[in-house]
């Protein structure tokens, strides 16, 4: 009988009964092809992988991460929760030690997802990953995360909330924002004041293709995560870089997935994007669920793949070379120069966010407290196209007196100002609340 | 009136019935000779009756079970053709297993065709290590059976007989389909030779009414019919009993069916008069299949298996069964002495049942009588145990839809129904264990037979539609078509109708009282770019197992 060599999980929510609308990439077939595969493999009836029932997630697991604005019922749909509740069901399982990891084959996506929420952002409600991590640590006392990114389109989402927050890592391999959307995740956006170099951004070249994916990730993915010596490792897999992909120009197979999954060993892979339902998802999510369980993927690969597949250019390949050689400088030895600022400094941003999919216009004014010993404490003020002004404030998981007493003051002072809506994410105490 | 008989491991039982219920019931120990077997229990069963006015026989044997688990299976070689996936030499099955190239993706498009030389290269090698019988699978084969049927056009007449592949299920699942399709070709001649005498043994007795055998999903199909796919008949053990407690009982709501015997405990659940499926198909010794059963649980532990007590005063009974029981001359203690020490059970020595419970009672501290009552209250401990998590493994089951996340309906037992040998001395135990009433029907001791008596034809099919492709397929039904744009979900009910009624006519249903299920429908808009290319139908129907009309609960 065919066993797993690492037990893993699998969560499968396909959602056949739910869309963005009758014609978008994320609708009701998009998984219908990879449980076809699935099935039809019979991976189901491999010793050692275990199938595991969604369940949805409660708002109160969304407001540990987001502002939803007005409030989640109007921002999300059962299907956000239940793809997010099945992120919180691969992490039980393997936080539970039923399963060495765990793959949650979820839809809708997350990562573009960003801390508050008006709305859709490039398919994306809600961020999957960020309510699993602190669903996580909330309930496993778990504290430093790496997030290692492969969707083809920059983690904006995820880069935004984690900015702060110096217990997470947070890499992103997508093709670089000059040709894509959503035109970010450059090598200097790399973390706010109290977490510089946490964010790592890898713009790849348009047509890289697996030689140029693994060697990134061997010289220096492996080691980021290695230096970092994180408890937990989480795939955000997107499955768009496929070289049959409709939205995007890159140039990697289900091998490479296949390759790229067994090197880094995820303990939770969530999936992301990847939009050429026939022809890349049903072979890469194989390929995947073969890696994670320590299975020989040699005979992973498309139908067409020895037809049409082409290996990519050697002008890419030096491209890449370099990129790499100047990120390693940066993050791995030290060439990355941090920005002095001192303790209790109050440092701002201001952002304009579009959100591609509902057509909504955000405009933020963020500050952060600078701090040695916690996350920060954080404000942002946002206000959208559609009329609402509002303000949020995020008390850190383990935050210092100090900037708890900073947030308080702001959302005291808030409470005299001209906002529609003001939330107060209380992580210590775990209170999440909008006052007005 | 019905003639029923279920070969059991040990026992092989018998009835008689008409609608006023049954009429005569029998018990036959079971022998090496399958046949000598079932030629005495008919003996003593039909001896007085007129066979003229026996107008059904229904027969669960374990023919195709005993052949696989004692691998007395003709040899089979197997021709095999993956495409990209899984390694297919991890599915190697038979003395002669061969992969040839070629790929049908999942949509049914011929990606990469045979090699026919390969193919015929193959087929000489297992032709000339001597063997009759061969097995084609290739993945996908249901989507489109191409490749399977050109190997058998290109190399099937050398052999005795060719199974393959898609015509086992329309269930995706590969691995599955080659060990189905295996077992199939080589269960072949076995299944033949088997079919032949029994026809002749009833035939000799001038029993000329329809015959029919027991499937494991609890359906039944015409005996003459069944030559072609004999795994089919595999282990329909289980799945007898589950029907004789739907004969016996009528199983309102939703029931528990504990079918307890001296080695093991079978459980199993109906819901509304219908038996859960499982949702692949059966375990065969070594090989999972694609052959549907009803939903099943054992767990070694029945009125005769071991009870032991360890040196700290735990108690533990089974799953080993090491002869008979005390109070009938054998040395180790079992449940069963238990019901004979307390009374409940009037059989052999009720002193040496006694004295062996006062014996056990020394190390728990008790007098043999408590020692008797614990024995059963643990027996009835370990069932209820085992039913609950099976409960929940079925509550667990994933779902793909919102709707269905959000439905969430549970199965909640409102009753059990006991049966085996057993069922009246441990019923009240198991009740009072679960917290839930208890029924013990009448003729529980032959529930099985009754079952197999009683269960109509079932039959099912897989529909997939892809009007982009042009095709509608039902491949268990060797049906395939072209379609234009214009086929719908209604057409494709319709088509779905009139095929399964033809392949459970084929089978032996009875015309006049066809009902049929849904129990898959869902229709998939196919779009390319960002415009409607297509539709994908998927229809899964079905002829439930369930009872032949005409039969009414004995009274």
């Amino acid at each position: 009988m065919l066993r797993a060599v690492r037990r893993t999980g699998l969560v499968f929510f396909p959602a056949f009964d739910w869309a963005i609308s009758p014609t978008h990439p994320e609708r009701e077939e998009r998984l219908l092809y990879t449980q076809d595969q699935v099935m039809e493999e019979g991976l189901l009836d491999v010793e050692g992988l275990v199938e595991y029932r969604v369940r949805p997630a409660r708002f109160e697991d969304i407001q540990r991460v987001h502002f939803c604005i007005p409030n989640e019922q109007t921002v999300t749909t059962e299907s956000h929760l239940i793809s997010a509740g099945g992120c919180l069901v691969a992490a039980d399982a393997v936080l539970k030690g039923e399963v060495e990891s765990a793959f949650a084959l979820v839809r809708p996506p997350g990562h573009h997802a960003k801390t508050v929420v008006h709305g859709n952002r490039g398919f994306c409600n809600i961020n999957i990953e960020a309510v699993m991590i602190e669903y996580l640590r909330d309930t496993y006392g778990i504290n430093r995360v790496a997030i290692v990114d492969t969707d083809c389109h920059h983690g904006d989402g995820t880069q935004d909330i984690y900015w702060h927050d110096p217990d997470t890592l947070f890499i992103s391999l997508h093709q670089d924002g000059r040709t894509l959307y959503p035109g970010s995740g450059f090598p200097n956006e790399s973390g706010g004041p109290n977490a510089q170099g946490l964010t790592v951004n890898i713009p790849l070249p348009p047509h890289t293709g697996e030689s140029g994916f693994l060697y990134t990730l061997n010289s220096l993915v492996m080691p980021l995560l290695k230096k970092f010596e994180p408890e937990l490792v989480i795939n955000s897999a997107g499955q768009d870089n496929h070289f049959t992909d409709p939205i995007t120009n890159m140039n990697f197979s289900a091998r490479g997935y296949a390759q790229l999954t067994a090197r880094l060993k995820p303990d939770i892979a969530v999936l992301e994007g990847g939009y050429a339902v026939e022809s890349a998802l049903p072979y890469v999510n194989v390929g995947v669920i073969m890696a994670m369980a320590g299975m020989d993927t040699t005979h992973v690969k498309e139908p067409n793949y020895d037809r049409d597949y082409k290996p990519q250019p050697s002008n890419i390949t030096e491209y890449i070379e370099k990129l790499v050689t100047e990120l390693k400088g940066l993050f791995l030895e030290g060439k990355l120069e941090p920005t002095h600022y001192e303790a209790g400094e109050i440092v701002e941003r201001s952002r304009d966010i579009y959100y591609d999919t509902d057509g909504i216009h955000e405009r933020q004014q963020e500050r952060v407290r600078c701090c040695r010993d916690c996350a920060g404490a954080l404000a942002i003020e946002s206000t959208s196209s559609l009329g609402r002004h509002i303000l949020g404030v995020h008390i850190p998981r383990r935050s210092c007196s100090a900037c708890r007493k900073t947030a308080l003051s702001w959302c005291e002072a808030g409470s005299r100002g001209p906002f529609d809506h003001i939330y107060l994410q209380d992580r210590p105490q775990g209170i999440y609340e909008r006052m007005k | 009136m019905i003639l029923g008989l279920d070969v059991g491991g040990t026992q092989t039982d018998a009835v008689l019935i008409d609608e006023n219920g049954v009429l005569i019931e029998t018990k036959t120990p079971t022998g090496e000779d399958l046949l000598e077997t079932l030629r005495v229990a008919l003996e003593k069963t039909i001896s007085d009756v007129d066979p003229r006015q026996i107008d059904r026989m229904a027969f669960s044997t374990t023919l195709a079970t005993n052949a696989i688990v004692q691998n007395n299976l003709e040899k089979a070689g197997m021709i095999v053709s993956a495409g990209p996936g899984m390694d297919p030499s991890w599915f190697a099955v038979g003395p002669s297993y061969h992969t040839v190239e070629g790929c049908i993706d999942h949509q049914g498009f011929d990606a990469t065709p045979l090699s026919e030389r390969s193919v015929r290269d193959a087929a000489r090698r297992i032709w000339n290590s001597g063997i009759k019988f061969l097995g084609v699978v290739t993945k996908f084969s249901v989507r489109n059976p191409i490749h399977e049927t050109q190997i058998s056009d290109w190399i099937g007449d050398a052999f005795s007989y060719v199974a393959l592949g898609h015509r086992v299920s329309g269930i995706l699942n590969f691995p599955r389909r080659i060990a189905t399709t295996y077992l199939n070709a080589a269960l072949y001649d076995v299944h033949l030779k088997f079919s032949n005498a029994l026809t002749h043994i009833l035939n000799e007795r001038n029993l000329e009414a329809p015959r029919f055998l027991l499937k494991p999903d609890g359906g039944t199909m015409a005996l003459e019919n069944c030559s072609d796919l004999p795994a089919r008949t595999a282990q329909s053990g289980p799945a007898a009993s589950v029907m004789g407690a739907l004969a016996l009982d009528g199983c309102k709501g939703t029931t528990l069916v504990l079918d307890i015997g001296g080695t093991t405990t079978d459980m199993s659940v109906v819901l509304n008069g219908v038996p859960l499926r499982a949702p692949y198909g059966i375990r065969l010794g070594s090989f999972r299949t694609l052959i549907r059963s009803l939903l099943t649980r054992s767990i070694g532990l029945g009125g005769d298996s071991e009870v032991r007590v360890g040196n700290d005063g735990s108690i533990k009974i089974g799953p080993e069964r090491k002869g008979k029981p005390v109070a009938l001359g054998g040395a180790v203690p079992t449940p069963t002495d238990a019901m004979v020490a307390l009374g409940l059970l009037d059989t052999g020595s009720r002193d040496a049942a006694k004295a062996i419970m006062e014996n056990l009672g020394i190390r728990l501290g008790l007098d043999g009588r408590a020692t008797a009552k614990y024995i059963l209250e643990h027996v009835a401990k370990v069932i209820s145990d085992a039913a609950r998590s099976f409960i929940d493994y079925i509550n667990s089951r994933p779902v793909y839809t919102i709707h269905e996340v959000l439905r969430e309906q549970k199965i909640e037992p409102g009753a059990v129904v006991i049966i085996g040998g057993p069922a009246n001395q441990i019923g009240r135990f198991v009740g009072k264990a679960m917290g839930l009433p208890y029924r013990v029907p009448p003729h529980f001791g032959v529930a099985n037979a009754v079952g197999a008596a009683v269960a109509r034809v079932t039959s099912e099919i897989t529909l997939h539609a892809d009007t982009e492709r042009g095709t509608v397929i039902i491949p268990e039904a060797n049906f395939q078509k072209s379609i234009d744009g214009r086929f719908s979900t209604d057409d494709a009910l319709t088509l779905g109708r009139g095929v399964l009624r033809q392949k459970a006519l084929q089978s032996g249903a009875d015309p006049e009282t066809l009902e049929m299920f849904i129990t898959h429908r869902k229709t998939f808009n196919m779009i390319r770019g960002f415009s409607r290319t297509g539709q994908n139908i998927r229809l899964d129907m079905c002829i439930a197992p369930g009872l032949i009309p005409g039969w009414r609960r004995s009274p």
